[in-house]
């Protein structure tokens, strides 16, 4: 990672030179978004290269329609990370990959299973691990099923059981949690 | 004031920032958010707080995925007017094969597997066909060989009757033989005759017979002599078949002697004696 230094730039810079298809604007995206992305990618796509693909198209999405995106409407990475949920979504959901996911050989399974079950030590994950004491169990179960996920509140709520109003205040009451927490 | 708490309480902003919300509802958050500065701040700590959320549980991709990407994203930034994703077009290619795959072959098949079916229902007719009229053919030429079979069976069947009926004439010791002799107007001819008085029965040997040959017009009249009168016992032919060897004459319970004229077809009441031919006496 030290490798190669890190373009930052201010979301306003950033915006305006993608505005203007400049080089810089490209690798400074990639650079500042494609871990928070590849972070939602990844728990929705499990196989490795399919998300890596995902993260591909993500970025060629947003460059592309980069123009249908206003400041008005809201931060930059709101945009993109509802874009890269999406075709996550969209892949896992598609006929092509649900067969491909019934053909898995067998002696992937084992890894295939314990990635699916998130019984695999994430070394990446770990500083989440703070974080989840400012959360609750039960707010951070229903948030992560959300925005990692990409249910919707009316899915989790089946999913977990709960009542949709009782979902939607946890919801809040978590993203509370995590605005206290951050500013 | 108090309209817009409620309205952020009620948690749609937050939906609106993770995306779960309808298109209705997101051109209503926005609407509001540009009306009122205070939805505006509200929507953007969420936002902020849930991409430090993001980051927070951000995964590095893997190191080559960098170039690959940018590599991708300056190759369209390159020929910026066709704005063809290479990673987006792979994967519209491998649907679009899939489509391919799924329908045209699909009804191929079906119409394959009728034409295949009829062409060989069609050969399975034909050959059918062909066999049948051979079996036919074959069995005409089997019955025609049987009726053949039938005939010479019923030939032999007759033959054997007829042997047995000679053999039952040497059998049977009632049977006298009289060897009827030429007169001297055909010294050569001869006759047997068999006769019995307690079958009365007159057989004739026409096998070992001896006689010149008549036409059409004449057959020879065999007679009895009883008691010095001629009495008539039927005619017949010199030629004979080959099956017939002996002839059963009229029936008669005694006789002195047995003699044979030539006589006109059909036989005399009463014998020429000048066309006497064999004559032979007990």
């Amino acid at each position: 990672m030290s490798k190669k230094q890190k373009i930052s730039l201010s979301e306003d810079e950033l915006v305006l030179a993608l505005r203007n298809h400049e080089k810089v604007a490209v690798e400074a995206l990639y650079d500042m978004y494609s871990s928070s992305l590849y972070g939602v990618i990844s728990r929705i796509v499990i196989d490795t290269a399919v998300a890596e693909d995902i993260l591909q198209e993500t970025f060629v999405k947003i460059w592309h329609s980069f123009s249908s995106y206003s400041t008005e409407k809201g931060r930059l990475f709101t945009w993109m990370v509802n874009i890269a949920r999406n075709l996550a979504i969209d892949k896992i959901r598609s006929k092509d990959f649900k067969n491909q996911n019934k053909n898995q050989e067998i002696e992937n399974n084992v890894t295939f299973i314990d990635e699916q079950r998130n019984t695999v030590y994430k070394p990446e994950l770990m500083g989440v691990k703070d974080l989840v004491q400012t959360l609750k169990p039960d707010q951070k179960s229903i948030i992560d099923l959300v925005y990692f996920k990409g249910y919707t509140h009316v899915e989790a709520a089946e999913e977990l059981g709960i009542p949709l109003g009782t979902i939607k205040t946890r919801l809040r009451m978590g993203i509370q949690e995590l605005r206290k927490h951050f500013n | 004031m108090e309209d817009l708490k409620a309205y952020i309480e009620t948690g749609i902003l937050e939906l609106y920032v993770l995306g779960d919300i309808t298109p209705d509802e997101k051109r209503q958050v926005e609407e509001m958010a540009s009306k009122h500065p205070e939805i505006k701040t509200e929507l953007d700590e969420i936002e902020l707080s849930m991409e430090f959320y993001a980051k927070e549980n951000a995964v590095e991709p893997s190191e080559n995925l960098r170039s690959r990407v940018l590599g991708s994203l300056l190759t369209n930034l390159a020929d910026d007017n066709i704005f063809t994703a290479a990673p987006l077009h792979n994967e519209n290619d491998s649907y679009e094969e899939e489509n391919n795959i799924v329908a045209l072959p699909a009804s191929k098949k079906e119409n394959n597997f009728y034409k295949y079916a009829f062409a060989a229902s069609f050969a399975l007719l034909i050959a059918s066909s062909v066999a049948l009229v051979d079996v036919n053919s074959k069995l005409t030429d089997s019955n025609s060989q049987l009726v053949a079979l039938q005939a010479d069976k019923q030939h032999f069947a007759n033959q054997v009757n007829l042997m047995d009926k000679e053999l039952s004439v040497f059998r049977d010791t009632s049977y006298k033989l009289i060897r009827l002799k030429g007169t001297p107007k055909t010294p050569t001819s001869l006759l047997t005759v068999a006769f019995s008085p307690v079958q009365k029965k007159v057989i004739i040997d026409l096998a070992n017979m001896k006689m010149p040959v008549n036409d059409k017009e004449h057959q020879y009249q065999l007679w009895a002599l009883v008691g010095g009168k001629p009495v008539d016992l039927g005619v017949f032919d010199s030629a004979t078949d080959s099956v017939t060897n002996i002839k059963e004459m009229k029936s008669l319970a005694s006789a002195d002697a047995f003699a044979v004229t030539l006589e006109p077809r059909g036989g005399s009441v009463n014998p020429t004696m000048d066309q006497m031919m064999v004559i032979g006496k007990f």
